[in-house]
């Protein structure tokens, strides 16, 4: 194609009739609308940190709503979401006291006459290692040994029960922790088949896949939990200005979030990932799939904006001055976060799996902290060791499942469209 | 029709202007870029004893020290000697010519790379596409009509289950028990094709394949097996209880007509717009599906691009596959507007 050609094809295009009023029109409107976008966009971007406090007030008030209750009484009526929600919520409060109950820090040691409770401190240690400084662990010192690194209990037990000592050592329930190397225990290589100690065997380098699925099972639901809210902070806000405002504003940040959510996703974090280098890996990983996962959101947001818009009470708050965020998380907000709680399992389970598909290929969470996607790149590795994917993959499973019958019961509860279930 | 058609894709432009500079962007921005990463396995090279691979020659002391001149000559190789917005549209100008730069590893224009993995990505990604349409629709239908029977009970534990294990995952499950890891020898471990291929006459090829496509095909369908199941049920169901519906039951139709020849063919419409990303599902592949069966397709590229630092080929990969999501979503719009009388083009 020459220039000439180009060239014709352009003046053809530009004489097109609804084309030139198009292009009329969006000039009219960035000449007239610009500086109140610009203001917008600023006003948003100064005021975002300042928002938690009205999406609190705003979610309070929606959990006050009648509505809400009424759908919640119906979500209770449910039973199989119901109970995979106790279910779910039980397992995940739980998950937190897994340094007390898988681990393999003594629950008490009594050594010459005097009581001590190692896992008490290395609970602390393991939430509050990072933020102050206190003895998190015994040494081997400390209960007659020679050396000074932390004490093994496991093999301080069978010393005091050779010793025949008023000595005692009681273990935790499941007395191995996610990061120590059972090496010592075998002869064969790793990974070790299950066992009546190691119930779900060994890894690759004999580390207990038991303790990893389950600590796997808390890191996971906290990174989707966390990951869920941060992108449905950026996608309601950013949906209730787009519904709110509505014009030139609207189109104009609707383009950008077209543009956005047509770069793939994992690849975008993969690329990222590979390239930073930083000591808070986790940090880094919440806020790309945050930054990336934000998008849905909107659209469902603003349209339930420009529904509400419409209505009386909002009329009546913009009649008596009130400020436009006011209204936005004050008024219409409460009113609007339906699809927020129903879309949010299933938010949850893309998350998860996100996360594991990011650890399986390598650009997850950094090493050595217990994954199911690890778990699951190792398994490929050692088909002959079914425990590496049989493992993981119940874990996956299980919560996936449990977390998608939430997702159907909400959804029945919450959305009146009636034919729009999995089932 | 024309009109609209040619609207939508000068729309595209801008979209396509935005992207690929937030594609352009990411890669430069980012701390630890191409040339700090060259810099440091130059760095790692020069203390190891001078092995390893370096990007460049160039000058520098034997303290493991880069020198100024290397720096300055690592931005030029990677492009980072010019101010961004040059940069950019030189760049630019080149990828809307085709011309996506050379690869670093593989020594090729990143355009033929990238195009020779086209055809492996489409067999298997057309394979299990045309399959989970064959598998969910009937099923979908099937379900719909035995809504709260037995039979609709027992296929929504596959689709539960279909739902809440990844394809990928459920592929490593499928070797461990077929790939003669710990229970089954039935099928190869991956690849495209057994290493004696070329010596097979045409049955044992098409055996061949066959053979190594059946397990990564299955993963592919399972992917999306329980959203295009639920979709197509609950579409049908909710034709089902329209007006229309009644009326034709109404006038005597028997229930194999009203449903094949009324509901159906309106329920398939939110079916027929996830056609429009056949497309971009035939060529990105799946990154994980590629990588569990060791299928060298577009997925696996981009994997092992980002593995071995080929900036180039990443960045390739990134335009082609955002460029397709975009043609994707064109491509539903329209069929949309096609199969739905309803919507008008405007």
């Amino acid at each position: 194609m020459t220039d000439a050609d180009l060239l014709i094809i352009l003046v053809v295009l530009s004489l097109h009739d609804g084309l030139r009023l198009g292009a009329q029109r969006l000039f009219y409107n960035i000449l007239q609308n610009g500086p109140e976008l610009l203001w917008n966009g600023l006003v948003f971007l100064v005021r975002s940190p300042l928002l938690l406090p009205d999406f609190y007030r705003a979610v309070v008030g929606y959990f006050q709503s009648p509505i809400f209750k009424r759908r919640a009484d119906k979500f209770r009526s449910l039973k199989r979401g119901y109970y995979s929600f106790l279910m779910i919520t039980g397992l995940y409060v739980l998950s937190f006291f897994l340094p007390l109950l898988v681990t393999d820090v003594a629950w008490y040691v009594r050594y010459e006459g005097q009581s001590y409770f190692p896992v008490v401190r290395s609970f602390a240690g393991y939430y509050l290692g990072n933020v102050i400084n206190f003895k998190s662990s015994y040494f081997e010192s400390d209960f007659g040994l020679e050396g000074d690194a932390p004490v093994k209990y496991r093999s301080l037990k069978r010393n005091f029960e050779e010793q025949k000592s008023n000595n005692k050592v009681v273990l935790a329930p499941y007395p191995y922790s996610p990061n120590e190397s059972n090496l010592d225990e075998y002869e064969a290589r790793p990974p070790h088949k299950p066992d009546r100690t190691h119930w779900f065997g060994t890894d690759d380098r004999g580390r207990d896949v038991f303790a990893r699925m389950l600590y796997g099972f808390q890191i996971s639901m906290t990174f989707a939990l966390i990951v869920t809210f941060l992108s449905y902070l950026i996608g309601v806000s950013v949906g209730g200005y787009l519904g709110y405002y509505g014009g030139m504003f609207d189109i104009v940040v609707q383009r950008i979030v077209e543009i956005w959510s047509a770069i793939p996703f994992l690849f975008a974090v993969m690329i990222v990932v590979s390239i930073v280098k930083t000591n808070h890996m986790m940090v880094l990983l919440i806020f790309l799939l945050a930054a990336f996962g934000w998008m849905g959101m909107t659209y469902y947001i603003r349209g339930e904006f420009l529904r509400e818009k419409a209505k009386d009470y909002v009329a009546a708050a913009i009649s008596i001055g009130v400020k436009d965020t006011t209204i936005i998380f004050r008024h219409i907000l409460p009113n609007a976060l339906t699809p927020v709680i129903s879309f949010m399992p299933f938010a949850i389970v893309g998350n998860i799996s996100a996360l594991v598909s990011l650890d399986f290929l390598g650009f997850g969470l950094p090493v050595p902290t217990p994954s199911w996607g690890e778990l699951l790149n190792q398994g490929r590795e050692y088909l002959k060791s079914y425990w590496l994917v049989f493992a993981p993959l119940g874990g996956l499973f299980t919560t996936l499942m449990l977390v998608s019958f939430i997702g159907e019961a909400v959804r029945e509860a919450f959305d009146p469209k009636q034919y729009s279930r999995l089932r | 029709m024309a009109t609209y058609i040619l609207r939508r894709m000068l729309l595209m432009i801008p979209t396509f202007i935005g992207i690929t500079f937030i594609c352009f962007a990411v890669m430069r921005f980012v701390p630890g870029g191409p040339v700090e990463q060259a810099i440091m396995q130059y760095k790692a090279a020069m203390m190891g004893g001078g092995g390893g691979e370096v990007a460049s020659g160039g000058s520098s002391n034997s303290t493991g020290e880069v020198s100024a001149e290397m720096v300055e000559e690592l931005k030029r190789i990677y492009g980072f000697d010019k101010p961004f917005h040059i940069a950019y549209l030189d760049w630019f100008f080149k990828v809307i010519q085709f011309d996506l730069g050379e690869s670093y590893s593989y020594q090729r224009p990143v355009w033929d790379v990238i195009s020779s993995r086209f055809p492996v990505s489409m067999f298997f990604g057309g394979i299990g596409f045309v399959l989970s349409y064959l598998v969910c629709v009937p099923l979908g239908v099937m379900k719909a009509t035995k809504h709260g029977q037995g039979f609709d009970w027992a296929s929504s534990i596959l689709v539960f289950i279909g739902y809440s294990i990844p394809g990928w995952a459920a592929g490593i499950v499928l070797l461990v028990i077929f790939g003669g890891g710990s229970y089954y020898n039935v099928f190869p471990l991956g690849g495209m094709q057994s290493m004696n291929y070329h010596d097979l006459d045409f049955w044992g090829k098409v055996g061949d394949k066959f053979h190594h496509a059946v397990l990564p095909v299955f993963c592919y369908m399972m992917g999306s097996f329980a959203t295009t199941t639920v979709l197509m049920k609950n579409s049908l169901m909710e034709n089902l209880g329209q007006d229309y519906v009644r009326t034709a039951f109404a006038k005597g139709l028997s229930e194999k007509k009203a449903i094949f020849k009324h509901a159906l063919r309106n329920s398939l419409i939110p079916l027929a717009t996830g056609l429009g990303h056949f497309f971009s599902f035939l060529l990105a592949g799946s990154y994980l599906i590629e990588k569990v069966f060791d299928i060298h397709g577009m997925g696996l590229l981009s994997f092992e691009s980002l593995i071995s630092r080929d900036y180039p080929v990443t960045l390739g990969i990134l335009v082609i596959s955002s460029i397709l999501a975009l043609i994707g979503n064109l491509l539903s719009d329209l069929i949309y507007a096609m199969v739905d009388p309803r919507i008008r083009f405007k």
